[in-house]
């Protein structure tokens, strides 16, 4: 189970996110949707580490890991894929695989789970030897989730994975995670822009605006009152 | 502790005081000992030295290693026309300092091109070159015996115009040139000159934006930089007599660069003051000048991290970059504007029509603009829309010359712009705004807006350091102008706060009030509205309905449906690097094509 | 003929040296993009620290163990007071000048501990009369042996970057540090290491080269490490295979004219190398092409 208590996060004058709480279940898939600014992306770095908390706690599987640094968080057990698709651009996509894989919990075999990989996404065994930013946004995104799963973790964070990306690339995408989802038993965070998809494949939602939950439910019902589209319209 | 600091740069800069310490040194040199009136011209020469850094390290924010080579460029070629072609030292000075001014312009071409570590390595590549030179020439400069008998108070062999000088007249006349020097230098600092430097320092892009050539305000500062090294260079040749190239070897360049950092760079008064302490310290402090070298070291080692801005940090106010002479000037204009009049009594010129033709942009295997062409008319405000990701940012980069375009055309009233360079096209009229607002931080809001008016003013470098009348009174002019600009984004209670100490903001309305004083045609806001509050938005919403109505072509970038709504004429909607939508916003709203990209198939199939 | 080939095998020699000074650079540059100023005087202080050992009794190879262990020890404190601190700042001129500072304060201890002037220093491995010869030119064995260690490793350090996961992770810290956090890599340990690295292979550096001189002073080393730089910005930063050709080719070029021309352009000729490399292809000669998409 992942737990936010309260959590504070500035850099330097500007509040990020101004305490938020939230508890997600151990297998359970969260949705984090907001507008741009609305503090979708510091909360999912605050969480692996790589923002400074200002207050609050961090709780993972019953243990506080708010004074963890990053790297020691990610052995536990967290992957994060990040915003604006970061990637090793300067290495190929096995190599990124491999990176990936050899400095995480390693509970598969190599050559399997990059078998496994390019079962599910076969472009990227044609690309398997291409430096990754030389890769589409799509084949990108594609290798950065693979990068993130292929290290078993127990908590996946992802940054906007449909960012920028044309809708049937968008549903390739999100049919690997939610794959990964049911076959792993893994929490899942999903930081969203598009409110409908995230809240889709989701459990649970929160609605972030400037820092702060306003909206929180059950995604069944957060989608059947028309947040989505009152989300879109407002920011669309 | 910020009072005790406005004080005591209140006293240190009062120009009573100062002129009766200059009148006293001057008239109490004839009771000195020989030994203090010697080790005052070194306090002046090494005040000189040391102001070279500071403009060119300082200021610029170039790095050199190898200053030595251009103060030695000026004492040998001074001492070598003294000396062998018994040239007066009246023109022997002047000389070796333009001389070291040369040497500095050429510099500026490698130099200017490479930043950072790499020119940490050329200039200190420059100065080593430079001591092999002098070590080797030995007809010109006599090797590594050195050069001596070069006329010099010290030996009663000065005689300019064949009077003979002593050691307390040579003093005399290098204290008026030290005080000349520092005050052009406080001039220039506080003209288009050294904000121009400052800003390619902090943000080179946000420079080339407004208009400010890179190249060559670079080139400028090394040329100054040079004459001002040289200068020194030229009069410690004629008040030391002999020169060695052990004096002008990679120590010296070291020893400069110290008394610059630690008096604090971008300081005037902070050199002035560490000139005085390390030229005294070495002759006072016998431990001193046994561990010199170690203190040299470790205060580079630490200084920077420690106490980045040196001793006028921790003492001083912080330098203010605007002639208070033009700021006085405009004060004295009575003030009419109100904000209503100011957008009628401000000219703007026509905003014309910006024509995007068939834009692509390629970045390796990724197509980030596909054949993209909107126009875009004065008078109009156009929203720029799309997912994160689509190309928007790309395109208003590719408009305002950051990035070259793969292929189409861009023009702007009936003119050819595409693929120029940044600070061309905002020359033509066409200023965009940045995400991340590129604003100096250590600036305050006026001086941020009085960069803005950088390619608008015409008064020439040479007026403003010399602070001729022209120069202040086109300066007044354009701090009056911003004054009203300010009125209309009504910014004026922040004027003289810098933006480092504003909220976040305060920043982005800095960013589009710059913009705005360089009287732009047509104008590209990016995000303007990210990260504002409901009433900071509405702030804004009002400013750009301002410009609307001032005639101005306006393209928007932003994500808030309901700011855009009532802001807005058109909107344009990008998709993947394609425009997937063109017309008004209640249009744009129950278009499958944008619904599905927004929204996802699934969605639209539902719509 | 004999003098070209004496020129060029004298220009191979102490290329190799610029080479391996080069090498010593890069590791840095690998981490954190930055370079040791302060890379000579560590070179300089290991030999001086091992003279001062031998002289207290100390066996030769204690010495150098002990030499080597207080300049890594260095590199530690280097990365840790000067470097990092300077890094957090968003102002690229503070790790310059620290390191310089460092390399300064470094040169004006060991005057003050040693003296200022130059001393014996003893031939470790081969004497300075020990040669080979190429071509009928005598080779000193003492330059194949620096030689000879810059290509061992250039071999090293290419297949530990390109094989191994720590050297692909080396290479992931240099580019986006916190996406190598996130992935599970101790970017500190990283860094750290390479900075222990990068002193250990000053020294080593240090000491076979001050055997071939005979002596060493405090200010010993400042130009080698200008030379090392330009060897490094030829060949391409961070490239170790660069490193070697463009040390090479420095030390050959630099003979060439200095035997042709004047001895003393040697020096300067490195730095007009430099400002027409950085001025025509700023990326060196084996640059890897950025797969950026900016």
């Amino acid at each position: 189970m992942l737990e936010l208590r309260d959590v504070k996060v500035s850099y330097g004058a500007v509040e990020a996110v101004r305490g938020v709480s939230i508890t997600a279940r151990a297998g359970t898939t969260t949705a984090i949707l907001g507008a741009n600014g609305a503090g979708k992306s510091s909360l999912l770095r605050v969480i692996s580490g790589i923002a400074p908390l200002r207050g609050g706690t961090i709780i993972l599987n019953a243990q506080d890991v708010s004074k963890i640094p990053a790297e020691r968080r990610a052995k536990l057990g967290l992957a994060h894929a990040m915003e604006g698709r970061r990637l090793f651009r300067q290495l190929t996509v096995e190599e990124n695989l491999r990176l990936a894989w050899s400095f995480g919990a390693r509970k598969t075999d190599l050559a399997d789970a990059i078998a496994d990989i390019y079962q599910r996404f076969p472009i990227l065994r044609e690309k398997a030897k291409v430096q990754a930013g030389y890769l589409s946004g799509g084949q990108q995104q594609m290798v950065i989730l693979s990068c993130a799963t292929i290290r078993d973790p127990s908590y996946l964070l992802l940054d906007e994975p449909s960012l920028g990306l044309a809708p049937i690339i968008v549903t390739q995408i999100y049919e690997f995670i939610t794959g990964y989802a049911r076959r792993s038993g893994a929490t899942v965070i999903i930081a969203e822009q598009m409110a409908s998809l995230a809240l889709k494949v989701s459990d649970q939602g929160y609605v972030l605006r400037r820092g702060r939950i306003v909206l929180e439910g059950e995604s069944r019902k957060l989608l059947a009152d028309g947040v989505a589209n009152a989300l879109s319209a407002s920011y669309l | 502790m910020t009072r005790f600091r406005n004080a005591l740069t209140a006293l240190v800069t009062n120009p009573y005081l100062l002129a009766a310490i200059v009148v006293a040194l001057a008239l109490g040199a004839d009771w000195m000992s020989a030994g203090t009136v010697h080790i005052l011209s070194f306090v002046m020469i090494s005040i000189i030295f040391a102001l070279s850094i500071n403009l060119l390290t300082g200021l610029a924010g170039q790095i050199s290693l190898g200053h030595a080579g251009l103060f030695g460029m000026g004492a040998y070629v001074t001492g070598i026309l003294a000396k062998t072609y018994g040239i007066s030292v009246v023109v022997s000075v002047p000389v070796g300092m333009f001389a070291a001014g040369l040497v500095g312009y050429l510099l500026s071409f490698p130099a200017g091109r490479v930043r950072d570590v790499y020119l940490a390595m050329m200039t200190l590549g420059f100065g080593m070159i430079f001591f092999e030179i002098v070590r080797e020439w030995n007809d010109v400069t006599g090797g590594m015996m050195g050069l001596s008998g070069v006329p010099s108070p010290t030996l009663r062999t000065l005689k300019p115009f064949g009077v003979r000088i002593n050691e307390v007249w040579f003093f005399r006349a290098i204290l008026l040139v030290t005080v000349l020097t520092i005050w052009i230098m406080r001039n220039v600092t506080q003209s288009r000159t050294g904000r121009a430097f400052f800003a390619i320092h902090h943000s080179e892009v946000a420079a080339g934006s407004l208009g400010i050539s890179r190249t060559g305000t670079k080139r400028l500062a090394y040329v100054l930089s040079g004459l001002l090294a040289g200068l020194a260079g030229a009069l410690y040749a004629h008040l030391v007599g002999y020169l060695g190239p052990d004096s002008f070897s990679l120590n010296r360049s070291i020893e400069v660069l110290v008394i610059a950092i630690v008096g604090g760079l971008g300081s005037i008064a902070g050199q002035v003051i560490s000139a005085t302490i390390f030229t005294f310290l070495p002759e006072t402090l016998q431990v001193f000048s046994e561990y010199q070298f170690i203190v040299y070291g470790v205060i580079l080692t630490f200084s920077l991290i420690v106490l980045p801005r040196g001793i006028a940090g921790l003492l001083l106010a912080p330098p203010r970059f605007i002639q208070p002479r033009a700021l006085r000037e405009m004060r004295k204009e009575p003030r009419k504007a109100e904000i209503g009049e100011a957008a009628k009594t401000q000219p703007a010129e026509a905003g014309g029509v910006l024509t995007v033709k068939k834009l692509t942009k390629n970045f390796g295997g990724l197509t980030a603009l596909d054949n993209v062409s909107l126009e875009l008319k004065p008078g109009r405000i156009t929203a720029l829309v799309g997912p994160n990701g689509s190309g928007k940012s790309t395109l208003v980069n590719v408009i305002s010359g950051l990035y070259q375009p793969s292929d189409g055309r861009v023009e702007f009233k009936g003119q050819d712009i595409t693929g120029l360079p940044d600070h061309r096209i905002a020359q033509a009229g066409v200023v965009r705004t940045f995400q991340d607002p590129r604003l100096v931080p250590n600036f305050t809001v006026r001086e941020n807006l009085l960069l803005g008016a950088h390619r608008l003013m015409t008064h020439s470098g040479f007026g403003s350091a010399l602070a001729l009348p022209r120069a202040i009174h086109e300066e007044a002019e354009f701090l009056t102008r911003i004054d009203k600009v300010m009125d209309l984004t009504e910014l004026t209670p922040t004027a003289d706060q810098t933006i480092e100490s504003l909220p976040y903001g305060y920043r982005r309305l800095a960013e589009v009030a710059r913009a705005l004083v360089a009287q732009p045609s047509a104008i590209l806001l990016d995000e303007p509205a990210a990260g504002l509050s409901e009433v900071e938005m509405e702030h804004l919403a009002r400013i750009i309905r301002r410009m609307k109505d001032m005639g101005l072509t306006i393209m928007l970038i932003d994500h808030h449906m309901d700011f855009l709504a009532e802001l807005v004429d058109d909107v344009v909607v990008l998709d993947s690097g394609r425009v997937i939508y063109r017309g008004t916003i209640e249009g744009m709203r129950s278009d499958r094509t944008v619904i599905s990209a927004y929204l996802g198939e699934e969605e639209a199939v539902n719509a | 003929m004999n003098i070209f080939l004496s020129l060029v095998l004298a220009g191979v020699s102490v290329g190799s040296v610029y080479a391996l000074v080069a090498l010593g650079l890069n590791v840095t540059f690998w981490t954190t993009k930055t370079l040791n100023f302060g890379h000579g005087s560590l070179m300089m202080f290991c030999a001086m620290l091992l003279v001062f050992f031998a002289s207290q009794g100390l066996a030769m190879a204690g010495a150098a163990i002990l030499s080597l262990l207080i300049v890594a020890v260095l590199g530690m404190f280097i990365e840790r007071f000067t470097v990092r601190p300077a890094l957090k700042g968003n102002n690229s001129m503070g790790w310059v000048v620290s390191t310089l500072g460092f390399g300064i304060v470094l040169q004006g201890v060991a005057a003050k501990l040693f003296g200022s002037q130059a001393v014996a220093f003893p031939s470790l491995i081969f004497g300075s009369d020990d040669f080979i010869t190429v071509f009928g030119l005598y080779v000193s064995l003492q330059y194949l042996l620096v030689l000879g260690l810059s290509i061992f490793l250039v071999v090293v350090l290419e297949c530990f970057l390109r094989f191994t996961r720590w050297g692909q992770a080396v290479r992931a810290v240099s580019h986006d540090p916190e996406l190598g956090r996130v992935n599970g890599m101790p970017v500190n340990a990283i860094v750290i290491g390479s900075f222990i690295l990068s002193a250990l292979l000053a020294g080593a550096a240090g000491l076979l080269v001050s055997q071939i001189g005979g002596t060493v002073d405090p200010a010993f080393g400042f130009n080698l490490v200008l030379f090392g730089f330009v060897a490094a910005v030829v060949g391409g930063m961070g490239s170790s295979i660069g490193a070697l050709i463009g040390g090479i080719a420095l030390g050959v070029l630099s003979k060439l004219i200095g035997g042709y021309i004047s001895s003393a352009a040697e020096q300067p000729v490195a730095f007009a190398i430099l400002m027409l490399m950085l001025a025509l292809r700023p990326n060196g000669l084996f640059a890897q092409a950025e797969a950026t998409k900016a």
